[in-house]
């Protein structure tokens, strides 16, 4: 009788795994209409995010609500708010957000320090990603945030523009370099990092006598330089340049490739509306959600988007990436930095 | 055994008589409501102090689990923080002093003299202090800049010279930027004041031979000693928090203070050093607090009573030929602090970028799309309506505390007036976060967190102190004859409250609401914290325009913030010359 029984079950879970290899879309379809359908029953979903009212970031919001009547809330927030927010909120168990869009790093430090998200489950659209964008079983890649040189065009004839990294190190631009602060956390610290790990400590260690000039304004400062305060500004966020058009100012892709910062969905924890959100990151990893991203100078983290995008925005969506820089290796760096910008 | 209980028995007999006593004689409904007004300023600033005292204990934040150590402090214990504190007090005591000086200059030719265009010169005077610091910001780095500023390039090709006149980013940039902003607000403070004083007693100086200056340093400026103080006090102290100078345009120069420190620890690090951000803004706190034990002690046991019951006409000196002098200092003021920044303002805001004038470049597309944007529009709606209510509230509250602390003798006054000076000793960006905690542990059932109400508290609770010194400021100067007069001719205590606190202390209370209402406006801090979808204010906007780089829409909008200040100041002073002869 129970070995009648074994052969029974082992029977159904042969039949069974048969069927799920046979059938696999259509079953995964049927569960996913499921979770379209309780997500226009939430009706609405809660996002945390760094966008901070980016316009390609609206847009695909409106998309998503346009398609399938799911209202969008989004908080936008600067990194440390969001984060600080996130924690308190979970805390104190007042679980107002669903979503969050910010850095790996950020969803890292999150994982390390407490039990703020959630595991995702299945993404349909996470099939498309591109090498080398994988998802986790808490996080999905939402974009890419390259970063490059920015010249002023008017101040580097075209024969001293710099084409690599290492070119900053060249006598000629020793105290011409406008730079994001390399000692706090933020972009500067993140090219800092990165060009430390790739193209060894001799690099920085150069750079630092070039004496850049500090600044925390990202987005003045690359009118700075447009204005013709100083000729090269580092890191520039491409997306950031774009909406430069008319200014006397060029981004530089270097040679050995963009520094970046990757930008990831998590869902959180004890989320209201768990189906709307999942529904949303799957919206995100849409090809024509991400060619917005892409004619924004940003990289799209799903396959067939860069070729498509408009042909100022495709040597910036098609860029070599250079990183990442790790979590780990923060405090290190930071500190590293400290020291040689004392 | 019998004595002892009929004691037992006697006592309660005893406690309802003496409570009747009480009630009549008026001490029980002041103990009730001095406990009332404790607790409301305990819940709206020690609450949230409180929250952050732990995190400066805790190695870790509220909510998370940790132990309880001194780390926080003993990392403010060590030389390189010792320096900050050198460095921001410096800043701070340099700027305060420079720009008190300017506003008592002003504030005496504005209100004491017969200089020409007076009414207009005072509203423009103070127009710098309504405008976003991050625009002034900019608008001085295009100015001040010493490759490519205006300012340089006109100096370079006036006097062939290869050198920079000025550099914006240095110590002198950072003081000159922040004095923009203290000096209006000085200058707020203190005109008012230059106003309330009678005459004769400067009259009876001059008939016993001093000179015009010595009347000015023994009379003028020593009756004013309340209004100054709590004026260099709350500016030195805003000084020490003041974050977007040092950040714009001490960074390039590696200048660092405490409020880059805090920031930095807060928002650029690995993890957020909580624990340091909260033990040095207590750290602060403590100098702080020291400085107005200080202002307790200079102010104690003097009168600076100037509002008397003998009738007087604000008299103005008649400065002759200097008149166009003093003319002169008062436009030369609002060139170079008004119109060069706002006029780079207005200026970028009809071309595509700033700084880039060409004609192919002009445009209006900024005003289109702030006039076009709805979220523009519902941020300002919910800041007009934060403002109007919170200005009000802050304003009501901060005049019965500063009635109860400078016109009653009643116990817990100090209490009081040690409550509401606690908000503006914390930095705003760590209280904020203060805030973000206490309102998030709350007991569930009070649902202030996520809600409108949360932000409207907040701005209750930052802008009491001010709303507390400005009416105490006032009150001090009014005479208590005024008040026994009126209640020996038969008026009630709230007639007496109407027709003379209220009616002499009302243009204080208007100076006092406007400061509150754009601390409201501007306020960032707290509101991105507390802030959620719907609610959304106008400092928020604008720190998403900012950072999307819209410098060009932002200033629009810090445009029509200034022309606000100017109906609001006309109104204000209007409003003061029609009821302070009617009241």
């Amino acid at each position: 009788m129970l070995m009648k029984l074994k052969h029974a079950a082992l029977a159904v879970g042969v039949a069974g795994l048969v069927a799920s290899l046979a059938f696999p879309a259509s079953a995964q379809d049927a569960g996913w209409d499921s979770v379209v359908a309780a997500a226009k029953k939430e009706g609405k979903v809660v996002v945390y995010s760094m966008a901070l009212g980016a316009p390609y970031y609206l847009a695909v919001l409106k998309s998503f609500e346009a398609k399938y009547g799911i209202k969008v809330e989004s908080l936008d927030l600067r990194a440390s708010e969001l984060a600080e927010r996130v924690r308190t909120e979970q805390a104190a168990g007042r679980f107002l957000g669903d979503a969050e869009i910010i850095t790996t790093t950020m969803i890292e430090e999150q994982r390390k320090t407490g039990d703020y998200i959630q595991a995702l489950g299945a993404i349909p659209n996470v099939k498309n990603l591109r090498a080398p964008f994988k998802a986790t079983e808490f996080s999905v890649p939402a974009y890419v945030q390259p970063m490059g040189i920015l010249i002023n065009t008017k101040l580097v004839k075209p024969e001293d523009e710099p084409k690599s990294w290492e070119d900053l190190n060249d006598p000629k631009w020793k105290g011409k370099i406008l730079s994001d602060d390399m000692r706090p956390l933020g972009s500067g610290n993140t090219m800092f990092a990165i060009l430390q790990k790739k193209l060894g400590a001799a690099f920085n260690e150069k750079l630092a006598e070039q004496k850049p000039v500090f600044s925390r304004d990202m987005r003045n400062d690359a009118r700075r330089v447009a204005r013709g305060e100083y000729p090269i500004y580092v890191p520039q966020v491409f997306a950031f340049a774009s909406d430069l058009k008319g200014l006397p100012v060029k981004v530089v892709i270097p040679k050995e490739g963009a520094v970046y910062a990757m930008m990831e969905f998590a869902m959180l924890k004890n989320a209201a509306h768990p189906n709307a959100a999942r529904l949303l990151i799957d919206h995100f990893l849409e090809q024509d959600s991400q060619l917005l991203y892409a004619n924004g100078w940003m990289l799209p983290v799903v396959e067939g988007v860069a070729d498509r995008a408009n042909d100022d925005a495709k040597a910036f969506a098609n860029a070599k990436l250079m990183g990442p820089a790790l979590l780990e290796e923060r405090p290190a760096m930071m500190e590293l930095a400290k020291k040689l910008y004392q | 055994m019998t004595s002892l209980s009929s004691q037992q028995i006697e006592r309660p007999a005893l406690a309802p008589s003496s409570r009747l006593q009480g009630l009549r004689d008026g001490k029980l409904p002041r103990r009730l409501a001095v406990a009332a007004l404790v607790l409301l300023l305990g819940f709206l600033s020690l609450y949230p102090l409180s929250m952050l005292l732990y995190g400066s204990l805790h190695t870790t934040p509220p909510g998370i689990p940790g132990s309880f150590d001194l780390s926080g402090y003993s990392q403010v214990l060590t030389w390189p923080t010792a320096v900050l504190f050198a460095n921001t007090v410096g800043i701070s005591l340099l700027k305060t002093i420079i720009s008190l000086a300017l506003a008592v200059l002003f504030g005496w030719i504005i209100a004491r003299t017969n200089t020409p265009a007076r009414g207009a010169l005072e509203v423009l005077i103070t127009l710098p202090f309504f405008v976003p610091p991050i625009l002034t910001a900019m608008a001085w780095g295009m100015l001040g800049n010493p490759q490519v500023g205006v300012i340089n390039l006109a100096w370079r090709w006036i006097t062939g010279s290869d050198d920079a006149l000025v550099n914006v980013y240095s110590y002198g940039g950072v003081v000159w930027h922040m004095l923009q902003y203290s000096t209006p607000f000085l200058f707020l403070f203190v005109v008012e004041a230059f106003r309330a004083m009678d005459p004769a007693l400067e009259e009876a100086s001059r008939m016993c031979g001093a000179s015009q200056w010595r009347t000015f340093r023994g009379v003028t400026f020593a009756l004013m000693m309340p209004a100054v103080v709590t004026a260099f006090l709350l500016s030195f102290i805003r000084g020490l928090e003041n974050f977007e100078s040092p950040l714009f345009f001490g960074t390039p120069a590696k200048i660092e203070v405490i409020t880059t420190a805090i920031y930095n620890s807060i928002h650029h690090q690995s993890i957020a050093n909580y624990q340091f951000a909260t033990a040095l803004s207590f750290a602060i706190m403590a100098l702080m607090f020291l400085l107005v034990l200080w202002q307790w002690r200079l102010l104690r046991g003097k009168s600076f009573q100037t509002v008397t019951g003998k009738g007087y006409s604000p008299r103005l000196i008649d400065l002759g030929r200097w008149r166009w002098l003093t003319f002169a200092l008062c436009v030369a003021f609002f060139v170079i602090s008004v119109v060069l920044p706002i006029g780079q303002l207005i200026l970028g805001s009809f071309f595509q970028f700033f700084g880039f004038y060409q004609w192919d470049m002009l445009t209006l597309e900024h005003y289109r799309s702030v006039l076009g944007n709805s979220e523009v529009w519902r941020a300002f709606r919910n800041t007009f309506m934060l403002g109007l209510v919170g200005a009000s509230t802050t304003m009501l509250l901060g005049a019965i505390v500063a009635y109860i602390s400078t016109r009653t003798r009643w116990a817990g006054r100090q209490v009081l007036d040690v409550l509401a000076w606690l908000p503006w000793m914390m930095p705003g960006m760590v209280l904020a976060v203060g805030f973000l905690w206490g309102f998030a542990f709350l007991p569930s059932a009070i649902s202030i967190y996520g809600t409108i109400w949360a932000l409207l508290i907040a701005y209750v609770a930052l802008g009491t102190p001010i709303a507390v010194r400005v009416m105490s400021a006032a009150y001090r100067q009014l005479s208590f004859d005024l008040e026994e007069c009126s209640r020996v001719h038969g008026a009630t205590w709230w007639q007496t409250l109407w027709r003379i606190m209220i009616a002499l202390a009302w243009p204080s209370f208007a100076v006092g609401w406007v400061l509150t209402f754009f601390g409201i406006m501007r306020e960032l801090s707290a509101s991105v914290l507390l802030y959620s979808v719907g609610s959304e204010v106008l400092s928020v906007v604008l720190l998403r325009m900012w950072e999307n780089g819209q410098a060009e829409t932002v200033s629009v909008i810090g445009l029509m913030m200034m022309l606000l200040v100017f109906v609001f100041r006309w109104v204000q002073l209007r409003l003061i010359k029609r009821y302070i002869s009617t009241l």
